[in-house]
């Protein structure tokens, strides 16, 4: 009988599905990892000092969050009345969280909804799959940038992509955090003074002050005397009606400069405005007109080369180049006389291609790129499932081996010295049978 | 912990927005959620109908997995609330090895008005007034209806 597999002991091979997960990185947070802490301990014991952790420890506590709408009452939780975090389903069939059952038990050993004797952490499995799916579906709003998603991408959203998610500041010394869009500035943790009310404070939490928290933040245009945001003005003055603006015809000769409000009504009396439209609609015209021009001229160019090739070998044997481009060309008349254009022809040939192989491997990569993150996509819940696959194999192989151990112990106060021996005898023969048998198989494989 | 007070919250909102009849919830201070106001009419058809009585429901910091202490503060002449100025009450469902965390306050405040409706003498923590409830009903009623005129008005 081969050894049972241990929880402790080295995982098993998995090769073709087996992906290395480097640290830090999204794919190895999440509930695997705690579903893994939990096949870690062992099933006979539960160690009665030990703390359970209440909330994930990755930072994303998935009880806090709001959910878009109403959950099923059928994925709450009956301890915290929250949707299920990892959830795990008694032998009485009732489910909850990972952390309110240990809670619970803790007070009390006993189901806390039938009140049925309950064993920890042996008594307790994973809930059906079609159970997690639907949790993981449920569609939360991010707690940093309000987005809506579905609550198992939540952890991968705010590791990768969430712009209001908070990051390490960019600069290597600094230990303090940014908010992923202000990565790309540098470090902005500097002391700083607010140009509107003199106040220091760093320079990261300038932009919020600045428009939320400042008291001075408010000011007044000094054209339409409207109360805006200062450190807006930029964005308001391009559009403030009191600003004094040139008209939009003014690269066609109108020199008429106003008041943007007023700007409408001398768009219509502009004498320039025929002009304008005119000269607008002739400008995209001579651009299309370029770029045909662009096309035709490369097509030309092309021709000329397979011409100045043909007129140059009469005789090329069309089969040698599998090219299609070559297969196409028209038969014309050949007079020898470029000799060195043979080899230009060629050359550019292989320009031409070399560029498509150039196309081809970008368009390899990209699919490349695809590829892999499809692949990782569909590892996950495979990784997760062999994690559960495998606590449950770690446990199975501990009940036989406590099994066995228990059968052994039954069986050494047997009976004395002639009893031994008479059941000594057929045992090891059953042992040489067996051997035997192994011998067979290896020479057959 | 978090996970105790977001679940009461949850509970507060649940019993505030949609109550059992005849009773209204409100937190003692609105800075602790783990004290809750409870005024609950008498139930039609008891002695104790057309009084107001105050309860106070304690939750420890470990709600729902330790169970809650539901007292009347306004005195009550019941075989199973102490006749003095705790008025502690004898729930079944709030006992230590009955609780489970899964029960909900919404069913002790309907547990505790179905034993304003249904005294449970053999149970009793005022052995005098289960004694009366179970000899001479017309005399408990009478009775309670006089304590119920002069304390919970």
């Amino acid at each position: 009988m081969p050894p049972p597999n241990t929880p402790g002991g080295s995982p098993p091979d998995l090769s073709p599905l087996h992906i290395t997960v480097p640290p830090n990185t999204p794919f190895n947070h999440g509930s695997p990892r705690s579903r893994r802490t939990r096949t870690a301990r062992n099933p006979y014991s539960i160690d009665e000092n030990k703390v359970y952790e209440i909330g994930p420890s990755d930072g994303v506590d998935l009880r806090c969050l709001k959910y878009v709408s109403e959950v099923d009452e059928n994925l709450l939780c009956p301890i915290c009345h929250a949707a299920l975090v990892d959830p795990v389903t008694t032998p009485c069939d009732h489910t909850y969280c990972e952390d309110c059952i240990y809670t619970a038990w803790k007070s009390n050993p006993t189901c806390p909804v039938d009140r049925s004797p309950l064993i920890l952490p042996g008594d307790v499995a994973t809930p059906p799959k079609i159970v997690l799916n639907q949790l993981d579906a449920l569609k939360v709003k991010c707690p940093c940038c309000g987005d809506t998603l579905p609550r198992s991408m939540l952890r991968n959203h705010l590791s990768r992509y969430c712009s209001n998610a908070l990051v390490k500041c960019p600069d290597e010394v600094c230990e303090k955090l940014v908010k992923r869009k202000d990565e790309g500035k540098g470090c902005l943790h500097y002391d700083s003074e607010c140009p509107d009310c003199k106040e220091h404070l760093q320079e990261i939490d300038m932009e919020s002050h600045r428009e939320v928290e400042c008291e001075n933040r408010e000011g007044i245009c000094q054209h339409c005397s409207e109360t805006i945001i200062r450190c807006k003005e930029a964005e308001h003055l391009k559009s403030c009606p009191e600003v004094m603006t040139s008209c939009k015809w003014t690269k066609y000769g109108c020199q008429h400069g106003a008041l943007r409000k007023e700007l409408d009504a001398h768009a219509n009396e502009c004498r320039f405005s025929t002009v304008g439209q005119m000269a607008e609609m002739l400008q995209a015209e001579i651009s299309t007109l370029r770029d045909q021009l662009h096309t035709l001229n490369e097509k030309d160019k092309a021709q000329e080369r397979r011409i100045k090739f043909l007129e140059t070998h009469p005789h090329f044997n069309f089969s040698d180049v599998s090219s299609q481009s070559v297969s196409r060309l028209p038969d014309s008349s050949p007079t020898a006389e470029f000799p060195e254009s043979r080899d230009q022809y060629l050359l550019s040939l292989l320009e031409s291609q070399e560029s498509k192989v150039d196309q081809l491997s970008v368009g390899l990569t990209e699919l490349e790129a695809k590829q892999t993150m499809m692949l990782f996509n569909e590892t996950i819940p495979i990784k997760e499932q062999l994690a559960e696959l495998r606590s449950a194999q770690g446990v199975i192989g501990m009940h036989v081996r406590w099994l066995m151990n228990f059968r052994m112990q039954e069986r050494r106060p047997g009976p004395g010295a002639g009893g031994s021996s008479e059941s000594g005898g057929p045992g090891g023969d059953g042992h040489r049978r067996l051997s035997d048998t192994m011998r067979d198989v290896i020479t057959k494989l | 912990m978090a996970n105790s007070q977001r679940r009461i919250t949850k509970e507060l909102a649940e019993v505030t927005s949609d109550p059992p009849a005849g009773v209204t919830v409100s937190l003692a201070n609105e800075s602790n959620v783990h004290e809750w106001n409870i005024m609950m009419d008498g139930p039609p058809g008891t002695p104790y109908a057309g009084g107001k009585f105050k309860l106070l429901l304690v939750l420890p910091t470990d709600y729902p997995f330790k169970a809650p202490t539901l007292n009347f503060k306004t005195k009550i002449w019941h075989p199973n609330v102490t006749f003095d100025e705790k008025g502690s009450m004898c729930l079944g469902m709030l006992k230590g090895d009955v609780w489970k965390p899964s029960s909900k306050i919404m069913s002790i405040l309907t547990a505790a008005q179905q034993l304003l409706v249904e005294p449970n003498p053999d149970d009793a923590v005022e052995a005098s007034i289960a004694q009366k409830f179970k000899e001479d009903k017309a005399g408990f009623i009478k009775e309670a209806q006089e304590y119920t005129k002069k304390y919970a008005n």
